[in-house]
């Protein structure tokens, strides 16, 4: 069965390197009410979670 | 709204993954259990996830975060007094019948339990809600994307209806859970961001209070009578109405939710399915129904923020979300708004793609139209009816778009079906001595006292078509209490008709009631394993949110 982890991982290290990539190369892209550089914050939030997705997955996957 | 070519390259990322997902699956179909019931191979922590995934369809969170910019706070019963409960009791008392009897689904349950027309009579009822309210939901998120975007309704609709078709085409309903999480994750990244922004804007908690009726962020201060709110409900509707009848209905004997636990891959991990996905659960209101309340108080403060206008020039609660969304997310963040909103309705319509799908194939095509065929055949016919089922939702939503008032009226009558539903389980688990004709006449009867209550009765200008003996305060308490009225009806009329019909032998329930079945000794493993354990700790969480919120 496929590790679901893997995958998911994946997404969000991607989606996260997208918004991280907007917030530091766009960083005055904002929005009519934001004052803060959300992008760049909610992109390192969902990279550190792809990257946990990812190290359980190789984790379990050396233990198999 | 406007979105950048940032969005569309997340939306194209994650349309990208969903597919994958299917595809890699694709080649573990053998049979048709694997096809309809992932083989009963799906690790728990997947299946929680995609038991509150399945449900939260784009109509849900549309309709939970308007009703918060509408009634405030106490939207959030739905889920902590409409929803936790019953999603417990699932998992602790019910699911060791569900899983331990062996059948394949909701309604065969009720075939090995009663009889075969009380199958047939929840089987065909649930397989033409699927379809519409697939199609409800759908119609749903084409309106929003044409308000929000511009987006043409036939082309969101066919383009996400293709892909939900393909993907569930490909690895049936693994390929469905499995998404269900991915989605599932989405939308909690796609709409906290959202929700933190929004009350933070509006000076949190406390600054949204101070600018609102207290009624709207008090959930249970103004329950004491039905003048006092503006959901027209009072305690006892809401416990007895919401809380017992229509939630333990719902999640107790849904099969589009019960599927998801059913295709776990242990009886211990079944009952665990609905206790863990408890804890997400009670917590979806946070990243809902608070950015509703926020919008309306941010609407107070000359932000720039206003509450968006239908076309009669009242306020459309159901654009609350995008309107946010379009004011608080940059390019890039909007891309993941977007695509969460996606994400619930792909996984709310294939939740109800595949439970159509098995409901069909098992409980319909092979019980009534050809028995004992091979395999391969229930197989094909599963994909076949994939197809069919995502066409038929398209259709449901064009009948939608055109027909507003079927739609309301369809709503209606599935209301008056599924009333009583709970009535039936409940006694058919717990005493042994309720007998198929008992079950049969008292759904019969739990749907004609509720449609009569609502011929009898007018709320909101509704109902009383036949005569009017009582005003209801509000829509919402008249179904309270047509729900309430109907359980009663068919409590009573199982227990009269089993009392005299002839019960089934007590070795023919072996595994199907309470006290003929050996219950899972789970005294072996550790204590986050247990059930009783976990409902507690979701039990203490769950008081100390009602009491913060109050």
């Amino acid at each position: 069965m496929m590790d679901l982890r893997l995958p998911s991982g994946l997404f969000f290290t991607v989606l996260g390197l997208i918004l991280v990539g907007m917030g530091v190369f766009a960083p005055e892209t904002r929005a009519a009410l934001t004052d803060a550089n959300v992008n760049l914050y909610a992109g390192l939030v969902m990279l550190a979670f792809g990257a946990f997705m990812l190290i359980m997955a190789k984790r379990a996957s050396g233990k198999a | 709204m406007h979105l950048a070519p940032v969005d569309y390259l997340i939306l194209i990322v994650y349309f990208a993954f969903v597919l994958g997902i299917g595809w890699t699956l694709r080649k573990r179909m053998s049979s048709s259990s694997d096809f309809l019931m992932a083989g009963r191979s799906v690790p728990v922590w997947i299946t929680s996830l995609a038991f509150i995934a399945a449900n939260l369809g784009a109509q849900e969170l549309i309709g939970m975060s308007a009703s918060g910019a509408k009634y405030g706070i106490m939207t959030a019963h739905f889920y902590w007094i409409g929803a936790i409960p019953a999603i417990l009791f699932v998992g602790i008392f019910m699911m060791p019948f569900y899983y331990g009897s062996k059948a394949r689904s909701v309604p065969e349950y009720l075939k090995m339990r009663y009889d075969e027309k009380t199958r047939t009579y929840n089987a065909v009822s649930f397989a033409v809600m699927t379809i519409f309210s697939s199609g409800i939901s759908m119609f749903a998120l084409g309106e929003l994307l044409h308000l929000a975007l511009g987006w043409d309704f036939n082309v969101s609709v066919l383009a996400s209806a293709a892909i939900v078709m393909a993907y569930t085409f490909l690895g049936g309903l693994t390929s469905a859970i499995y998404n269900e999480v991915l989605q599932f994750l989405l939308i909690v990244a796609g709409f906290s961001p959202l929700a933190i922004l929004a009350v933070t804007k509006a000076g949190g908690w406390q600054g949204i209070a101070s600018r609102l009726q207290p009624v709207m962020t008090h959930a249970w201060t103004y329950m004491g009578s039905t003048q006092a709110n503006p959901m027209g409900v009072e305690v006892f509707g809401m416990v007895a109405g919401l809380g017992f009848v229509l939630s333990f209905g719902y999640w107790c004997t849904n099969f589009l939710v019960v599927q998801r636990a059913m295709a776990a891959n242990s009886m211990s991990a079944a009952r665990r399915t609905p206790l863990i996905g408890a804890f997400p659960k009670m917590f979806i209101p946070f990243i809902i129904i608070i950015p509703g309340i926020a919008a309306v108080a941010l609407a107070k403060m000359g932000t720039g923020y206003a509450i968006p206008l239908d076309i009669h020039g009242g306020p459309d609660y159901n654009q609350v979300i995008t309107t946010l969304m379009a004011k608080f997310y940059p390019a890039g963040l909007l891309g993941v708004g977007l695509t969460g909103l996606m994400a619930s309705f792909m996984s709310g319509m294939a939740g109800n793609v595949t439970a159509f799908n098995q409901v069909w194939t098992y409980d319909i095509y092979q019980s009534h139209i050809r028995k004992n065929a091979p395999d391969q055949h229930y197989l094909h016919v599963a994909r076949v009816t994939t197809i069919v089922g995502v066409l038929l939702s398209i259709g449901a939503a064009y009948v939608a778009q055109q027909y507003n008032n079927i739609m309301d009226l369809l709503q209606l009558v599935f209301g008056f079906v599924n009333a009583p539903l709970f009535a039936t389980f409940l006694l058919g688990m717990f005493w042994k001595r309720s007998t198929g004709h008992g079950a049969f006449s008292g759904l019969i009867t739990g749907t004609v006292v509720a449609s009569l209550t609502w011929c009898l009765t007018v709320a909101e200008g509704k109902g009383g078509v036949l005569g009017n003996l009582h005003v209801f305060p509000s829509a919402m308490a008249q179904s309270f209490w047509i729900a309430m009225l109907a359980f009663t009806g068919c409590l009573v009329v199982t227990f009269v008709v089993s009392m005299a019909t002839r019960p089934k032998e007590e070795k023919e329930l072996e595994g199907l009631v309470y006290g003929l079945t050996k219950l899972p000794d789970t005294s072996g493993e550790v204590w986050y394993q247990r059930p009783w354990p976990l409902a507690i700790a979701v039990c203490a969480i769950l008081l100390v949110l009602n009491i913060w919120f109050a």
